[in-house]
């Protein structure tokens, strides 16, 4: 009896092993093989020069500088709104139907579909606002698409200051607006950095929010303002992977940047998970 | 006084911050109802979402989205039939069993899969597994369902398998205590105990992976191979929703016929995920988890 | 109003959301004496502190009914700022509540803040510390993060940071008990030593501590106050039985 009971959990075990393994594993593959493709397509010259010969030469630097653009103007206004977001959630506001409805409202919009999203923009910050597709329509879009990503993390970090700090505070006479911006803030800091990182590498792998909104599949200048449009590394993969008929002539391009785009998502990812294992650390309360 | 002013007015200040995130999901509803709405002038809701045949393009066209809700749905099935037990399976790994360096390793794996951009997700299904499925079984082509939801499935497992550890990991501590007390295996204890008490956080994560899954564009986009049509086996081409919003924004005509058609596909869509999320958000709340009982 | 008398409440009941926590509480503090609120776990004595800084407000659902008068005004007035408040009224906590910063800005953080300061603000620090008797041990390492300090010498910086205010009165929430014996006595002393300048109110669970320090002691059960007077008729020939019984160790 004991030995069947035994032999279950060993076979449950197993299972549930396999399937960390399988991640594991699916991960790793995906990783190695852009890796091995892409590798020897990166160069210099690769990184710092435009496309030629229809896109089937030549490099992918409007496409990095145009996705550096898109995700600072993400954040521009994605981290301020966040953060003020959260500090009314976690630090003024009290409990009730209003901040119930608020929470429901941050979760249905942290579910919106992307493409939904790029339906928004378009509507919104290129029809009505007449933007056009241009870097600022394109921002907007995308602030708007992490901003539950960076008030999640941002609420998590101010939750996390313990509220004895608070008490110590208030109990001196000083205001709550001074409590929060000179105890509260500074402490919740590192862990807001942490969520700003996060949304940064999302949105700097977005594609559908862009596709209406900011993104060419061609640019033979670089963007003098915010107001033009621009090539970005998600959509310029997208493009050459399925459009036209020199697919396969763009292939080592095709993997070159899917390279150069993972290696910039996951790389800020990474960075973001160093932080937070640093912070855990040397936790100061 | 002007202290206690400046105060309220700071307060009110930060409340209309945190109200930006309601008044840009009512922008988003508005946009979608003002470009998606005018359709419904060439075409009956009814004839709209059970109409079989999407023909936009035809002279006249043809605007019946039936077609392309059955291929969101079956892929977002099919992923989740895949996801699901290898998300839950991967957090009781990590939360129950898996010694403490693994845990915090595969923690940061199953981020950096999250992590990884869905277009790039995309191109591994359209250069790897499509050309692998195409020879496997010998199919005309390897954009199809099968490769759909297998890259979909890899998309929801980072939001299954982390809400679902959160909700195992919230599970008090005595539970388990008691259970071993009365001799359970480790096994037993997870299955009667564990995974019963965080069921409803279980459930919430299958739901928002399940929104993730339908809700995606660039995956199914790339390799469900776009064909609208109802399909007849699991290696058939199918046109999800958001594939072909994406596919055909670029090309139509603004306010035209077939501009407000797709708007009216991403309402669809919006209430479709919104649906799956409203749920999740309920079944959080109405069965939320008990702690150990209060002191 | 009788002029030694700096805190008089009259007919107050607290409520947190429907549950009544203190019960038509009147009673009046005496200027410059040690006060010790004492009672089992639950009785109010913690809430009736923290109402008098409105530290109370913090918490979603509480109401306060009756009046709390406070240099003759009531501070649950509309018109009250409770920030004003609270730079009269000091407030030490069970734990020690340090600031993550050094230990020369968690004393100077309230009163750079403080709107009417004017001093020197080095001074005011060297004038913290040495009222709180800590000045010997930290003033070479002033500029060290305070969360290296030991608890003992993080509980005296809080009593120090408190003082940096020049408050009227300070509260203390049993101020002793996540500290060792040492540490303990020497609080003691320095409760000894500040109500020469200060009204002390201080929560304690420790019979003995109150009997101790405190010229004045009030018992509390289950939200009401039982019965209050000097410490020394309290704890020889207290008037209710019930006060002799927790007292003695009969129940508590």
């Amino acid at each position: 009896m004991m030995r069947w009971r035994y032999l279950k959990q060993s076979a449950f075990f197993a299972l549930v092993r396999a399937s960390a393994l399988i991640i594991t594993l699916t991960l790793g593959g995906i990783i190695l093989y852009i890796l091995m493709h892409g590798y020897s397509v990166i160069s210099w010259e690769f990184i710092t020069k435009p496309p030629t010969d229809s896109m089937t030469q030549g490099g992918i630097m409007p496409a990095i500088l145009g996705t550096i653009y898109l995700t600072l103007g993400a954040i521009a206004i994605g981290l301020p709104l966040g953060v003020a977001s959260a500090i009314y959630l976690t630090e003024y506001a009290i409990q009730g139907r209003m901040i119930r409805l608020i929470r429901v409202g941050i979760n249905c919009l942290a579910g919106v579909p992307s493409v939904v999203f790029g339906l928004f923009g378009l509507a919104f910050f290129v029809i009505i606002f007449k933007f056009g597709s241009s870097i600022l329509a394109g921002s907007l879009t995308l602030g708007f698409l992490i901003l539950p990503t960076i008030i999640g993390a941002s609420e998590e970090a101010l939750k996390s200051v313990p509220q004895t700090f608070r008490e110590a505070s208030l109990a001196l006479g000083v205001s709550k607006w001074q409590t929060t911006y000179r105890i509260v803030l500074p402490n919740a800091l590192p862990g807001i950095l942490t969520g700003s990182i996060l949304g940064i590498g999302r949105a700097a792998g977005e594609t559908a929010p862009i596709m209406f909104t900011a993104a060419a599949f061609f640019t033979s200048k670089l963007p003098s303002s915010i107001f033009d449009e621009v090539m970005a590394l998600p959509y310029h993969i997208y493009v050459l992977a399925t459009a036209g008929t020199n697919i396969e002539a763009t292939r080592p391009i095709q993997y070159g940047t899917v390279l150069v785009l993972v290696a910039v998502v996951l790389g800020i990812n990474l960075v973001a998970i160093l932080i937070r294992g640093y912070m855990r650390r040397n936790k100061r309360w | 006084m002007t202290r206690h002013i400046k105060e309220i007015i700071i307060k009110y200040v930060f409340f209309s911050f945190a109200l930006v995130s309601i008044v840009v999901l009512g922008m988003i509803v508005f946009s979608l109802f003002r470009e998606g709405v005018p359709i419904f002038k060439v075409v009956s809701l009814k004839d709209f979402l059970f109409g079989t045949e999407w023909y936009p393009t035809f002279d006249p066209p043809l605007f019946g989205i039936f077609t392309l809700i059955v291929g969101s749905l079956i892929v977002t099935i099919f992923a989740t039939l895949l996801a699901v037990p290898l998300g839950v399976m991967t957090a009781i790994y990590i939360s129950e069993i898996a010694p403490r360096a693994i845990k915090e390793i595969l923690k940061s794996i199953i981020e950096m899969l999250a992590g990884l951009p869905s277009v790039v997700l995309g191109f591994f299904g359209m250069v790897v597994v499509a050309p692998w499925l195409q020879n496997t079984f010998d199919l005309p082509t390897g954009l199809n369902i099968v490769n759909a939801s297998m890259i979909l499935a890899l998309m929801a497992v980072p939001t299954i398998s982390s809400i679902s550890e959160d909700a195992l990991y919230a599970v008090p501590h005595e539970f388990k205590e008691a259970s071993y007390a009365l001799g359970a295996t480790r096994f037993e204890t997870i299955a009667k105990v564990i995974v019963p008490a965080a069921l409803s956080g279980i459930t919430t994560a299958v739901m928002l992976g399940m929104a993730r899954a339908i809700g995606e564009t660039m995956v199914v986009l790339m390799v469900a191979g776009g064909a609208a049509a109802i399909p007849e086996s699991i290696f058939d081409s199918v046109r999800p929703m958001p594939a072909s919003i994406a596919a055909e924004m670029g090309e139509t005509p603004y306010r035209s016929a077939h501009y407000h058609a797709l708007f009216a596909t991403g309402m669809v869509l919006f209430f479709l995920t919104l649906a799956f999320n409203l749920i999740a958000d309920y079944v959080s709340h109405k069965f939320k988890q008990t702690g150990s009982a209060t002191p | 109003m009788d002029s030694n008398i700096i805190i008089k409440l009259n007919n107050v009941n607290f409520y947190y959301g429907n549950n009544r926590a203190l019960t038509d509480i009147s009673m009046t503090f005496r200027k410059n004496k040690v006060t010790a609120l004492i009672g089992p776990s639950g009785c109010g004595k913690s809430t009736l502190l923290r109402l008098l800084n409105r530290m109370n407000d913090l918490i979603d659902g509480t109401r306060v009914e009756g009046e709390i008068l406070f240099e003759e005004k009531n501070i649950y007035d509309p018109e009250i700022d409770p920030v004003e408040i609270r730079k009269k009224v000091g407030m030490v906590f069970q734990k020690p509540n340090p600031f993550p910063k050094t230990i020369y800005n968690n004393i100077a953080y309230g009163p750079k803040l403080a709107s009417n300061n004017t001093g020197d603000i080095n001074t005011l620090v060297e004038q913290s510390l040495k009222q709180a008797v800590l000045w010997d041990e930290v003033k070479d390492i002033l500029n060290q993060s305070a969360m290296k300090l030991s608890g003992g010498q993080q509980q005296r910086l809080c009593i120090a940071r408190a003082l940096a205010m020049k408050p009227d009165i300070l509260l203390m929430d049993e101020p002793t008990s996540a500290l060792d014996p040492i540490s303990t006595a020497k609080i003691e002393e320095l409760i000894e030593e500040l109500k020469k300048n200060y009204t002390i109110i201080i929560v304690t669970h420790n019979m003995q501590q109150a009997a101790r320090i405190s010229d004045e002691t009030a018992f509390f059960y289950l939200g009401n106050l039982v019965e209050y007077n000097k410490t020394e008729k309290i704890f020889t020939n207290p008037d209710v039985k019930h006060t002799e019984d927790y007292i003695t160790g009969r129940f508590g």
